[in-house]
């Protein structure tokens, strides 16, 4: 009889496992995303319109979607991996896991935004900022290091899950060294308080439930042209000049398995409609020549941001070591 | 055997998860010696014992006063009691925080567990007493004690049992909660085991912390068992309920109104608020999507559950084996293991031995089964062990075979039972989230994973259509038929 039912049943558990959630697909372009789902997948959407091909995205953090790249290894299902910076990029790129791109596509980015040995390519820029309410905030700090003195005891809102917040550590042990970058986490650990994401950081701010905050750029305006500029409670500021806090950073992409399809999503990244989708809709700096940013941005030239080489981001596994070592995470 | 295989699955989270920390011990005691260690340990074990004893407080001062005295609407009361029951504590961690947003850390988690948690005493508790022995309290008034020795001497006692055991519930309970804990921004094991997960290169690290909260699971277990008691209340007569009136009835009924407006009405308040005002710039065809996700999967694992929860229950009952006892026994080894570190394991499993299994839904499915299956296997055990011996010697002796007995005769007399027990574990599965977030095929979203993400970027209002979603379709009809399955086991114990 058991047997007898287990026969009968296991068809129906088969059908429904098979037909529910079909795992994944042998021809679906299979992307990780790092990026935030309401940002990216409404471009995923027109690509899978324009061009027939079926994609499958798994969206985590960017840092959690590299170290399952490196867990998985070459048995990983992924065929592209689209991260929100390019230091999860450097570190999946370090282990030896993405394709060479194309020399024409590279063509098509400044040599600054993408990697040195031509593993991964930013496909849009952002800038670090300090999102602060004007009427709690009248003193701006200078730079990013201020924020570690006690009169910012329980005002920052961080993201340390969040890989944007864990290029900026990286980039400031680099700049600042170790010893520096754990003074400041230990700091943060009191004067910071803990969220997700940066979109949330900007809805605390908003609504007075922290003083201030640490996000990229676009968040901000996002929000602003949702309600409207005049609407906003927040503002932005950058640090002084050159300043770690002001790090230009880029969200970009890399190619993991051979399937051409993954170029071909490579090249659609770069292609002057999703350039123009990240100028309209995500308010990033665009990466390709002759797309103009969003108006009213500060050109990305001109950003007070520090002289520093985004290929140095891969040293990740060691940031995250220390995040955790301050207790962040 | 089916049962075999079960037991087997059952003792592979810990196995794999010690055989992980064992393969990376200098990166496991690196961790474990961090500060950071001892700071979850406290934090944990002040939530878990403040939440055990707030709850242990509400749910006896609500089951003393709907049971024991006269108290107006006795009904809505009870039902106010037990609807937290029907609300994930994550949904619960959400209705707050969307109504106050600065609403986080400990006194928040401790405030929204002992709401969440609470009912599991009010049910056991209220139990309880309108099982004791009303009339030695009789007597004790009658020698002249006050009120409160009454309670203390002859009342207390025979609750002692049941609060214990709720009390162990809500601890086990608040150690595996995650979800309401992220939520509200607390750090426990929980948290940081998923935190480490994420954001770690070497995962041991994850482990090493999910090997710590298996102990701490253990030790509470061990703890519980040492004081457990075994009071058997002496039933002397069917005496007639006792119900008080006392003085200061306005006073209980503003509290308990008080407890209901927080437990219930305000979060579902809340939720419905920004279903209603966020409605215009909500994706109703994800939700529709999430919502046929999640019935697909919690379909499938209940009909996976039932077959295993069914060969275990028949072997147990109808077969008596000592193998079948032993196999029992494992499979409820897990049963207070939190979800978090089921998926954890398992993702390490699949990642790294069963590369076809990985990512795909048989791990999650396998996962469901782990988790699910002790209470499915009790809760048919029950009507199983309904059926009259006699019956089935009857049909034998009728020249019946086994398989035609069972299914003619045994099967449909449990039926109402087991149907109940496979309901009630697929309803269970669709508010299932930690071991969801982990171990989902690639672009397959459920209720409760949509929920959560948009409870991460702090968009309420994309986040309370689905949260009132789980209620209504999983929280409300799990709670009706808890009652119902309840209900049989009552009658069982009082046969």
């Amino acid at each position: 009889m058991k047997r007898r039912l287990f026969a009968a049943l296991l068809p129906v558990v088969l059908a429904l496992g098979l037909a529910g959630c079909s795992p994944a697909d042998e021809s679906a372009l299979v992307i990780y995303a790092g990026r935030s789902e309401s940002l990216i997948q409404p471009l995923i959407d027109r690509y899978i319109e324009e061009t027939g091909v079926e994609v499958e995205v798994r969206y985590a953090g960017s840092a959690e979607l590299a170290a399952q790249l490196l867990e998985e290894g070459v048995n990983s299902p992924a065929d592209v991996f689209l991260a929100q910076d390019a230091g999860a990029l450097g570190a999946v790129s370090k282990a030896g896991m993405l394709q060479l791109i194309s020399d024409d596509l590279l063509a098509l980015v400044e040599p600054q935004y993408r990697a040195a040995d031509g593993s991964w390519l930013g496909v849009s820029a952002r800038v670090r900022v300090l999102n602060y309410n004007p009427e709690r905030v009248t003193d701006l700090p200078e730079s990013v290091l201020d924020l570690a003195k006690p009169q910012y005891k329980g005002r920052v809102g961080i993201a340390p899950s969040n890989a944007s917040f864990q290029a900026f550590v990286t980039a400031l042990r680099l700049i600042e060294g170790d010893v520096v970058a754990l003074q400041w986490l230990k700091a943060m650990k009191n004067n910071g308080v803990i969220f997700e994401k940066n979109s949330a950081i900007l809805e605390a701010v908003e609504a007075g439930q922290v003083d201030m905050g640490l996000i990229n750029h676009y968040y901000w305006y996002a929000r602003a042209k949702e309600i409207g500029k005049e609407n906003m409670t927040s503002k932005l500021a950058q640090f002084v000049t050159s300043d770690v806090g002001n790090l230009r950073n880029v969200a970009g992409v890399g190619v993991v398995s051979s399937d051409p399809k993954a170029k071909e999503f490579v090249k659609y990244l770069l292609s002057a409609q999703a350039q123009q989708y990240f100028v309209d809709e995500t308010f990033e700096y665009p990466l390709i020549k002759n797309i103009a940013p969003y108006e009213g941005l500060t050109p990305l030239s001109d950003i007070p941001a520090p002289d520093f080489d985004l290929n140095d981001l891969d040293a990740l596994e060691e940031t995250l070591e220390l995040i955790r070592e301050a207790g962040l995470l | 055997m089916l049962g075999v295989f079960a037991a087997f699955l059952a003792i592979l989270p810990v196995t794999y998860l010690v055989l992980r920390l064992a393969q990376g011990l200098d990166a496991a005691l690196l961790e474990l010696l961090r500060p950071r260690t001892l700071e979850l340990l406290i934090n944990t074990v002040l939530l878990v014992m403040s939440v055990s004893v707030t709850a242990l407080a509400i749910g006896l001062f609500q089951a003393w006063f709907i049971v024991r005295t006269q108290l107006p609407w006795p009904g809505l009361f009870a039902l106010l009691a037990t609807v937290p029951l029907a609300i994930p504590s994550y949904v619960l961690a959400l209705g707050y925080v969307s109504v106050f947003p600065w609403f986080s850390g400990f006194w928040a988690s401790w405030l929204v567990l002992s709401l969440a948690t609470s009912p599991y005493v009010f049910l056991s508790v209220a139990a309880a007493l309108m099982r004791s022995d009303v009339a030695s309290e009789e007597v004790a008034r009658s020698l002249g004690l006050n009120s409160w020795s009454i309670f203390w001497k002859v009342t207390w006692p025979q609750l002692r049992t049941s609060t214990t055991a709720s009390s162990l519930l809500v601890s086990l309970y608040v150690l595996a909660e995650f979800g309401g804990i992220a939520i509200l921004r607390y750090d426990t094991f929980t948290r940081a085991i998923y935190n480490a997960y994420r954001s770690s290169f070497d995962r041991t690290a994850a482990a090493a912390l999910a090997v710590v909260l298996v102990l701490i699971t253990v030790l509470i277990l061990l703890i519980e068992r040492r004081f457990r008691t075994d009071y058997l209340s002496l039933r002397t007569s069917n005496a007639k309920r006792l119900r008080k009136t006392i003085k200061v009835m306005p006073l209980v009924v503003a509290s308990l109104s008080i407890i209901g407006l927080l437990a219930v009405i305000l979060p579902l308040g809340s939720l419905i608020n920004w279903t209603v005002v966020g409605g215009r710039i909500f994706d109703f065809s994800l939700l529709v999507e999430a919502l046929a996700n999640s019935v697909l999967v919690s379909l499938a694992a209940s009909v996976m559950i039932a077959m295993f929860g069914m060969a275990m229950a028949i072997w147990l009952v109808l077969h008596r084996q000592r193998l079948a006892t032993l196999c029992e026994g494992i499979i409820w080894s897990n049963h207070a293991l939190p979800a978090l570190v089921i998926g954890l394991s398992l993702v390490f499993f699949g990642a790294n031995s069963v590369g076809a299994l990985y990512q795909s839904i048989w791990l999650l499915l396998i996962a469901y089964l782990i988790l699910f299956l002790p209470n499915a296997m009790a809760a048919m055990v029950t009507p199983l062990s309904q059926v009259p011996m006699a019956m089935t010697e009857v049909s034998r002796s009728l020249g019946k075979n086994y398989g035609k007995t069972l299914r003619k005769v045994v099967l449909p007399i449990a039926q109402p039972g087991l149907v109940a027990a496979i309901a009630l574990a697929m309803l269970t599965v669709v508010k299932e989230l930690p071991a969801t977030l982990l171990l989902r095929p690639t672009g397959t979203e459920t209720l409760a994973t949509r929920l959560w993400q948009a409870t991460e970027e702090l968009a309420y209002s994309q986040a309370a259509p689905y949260a009132l979603t789980l209620v209504i379709i999983a929280g409300l009809p799990a709670l009706a038929l808890n009652a119902s399955v309840r209900a049989t086991y009552r009658g069982v114990s009082s046969q």
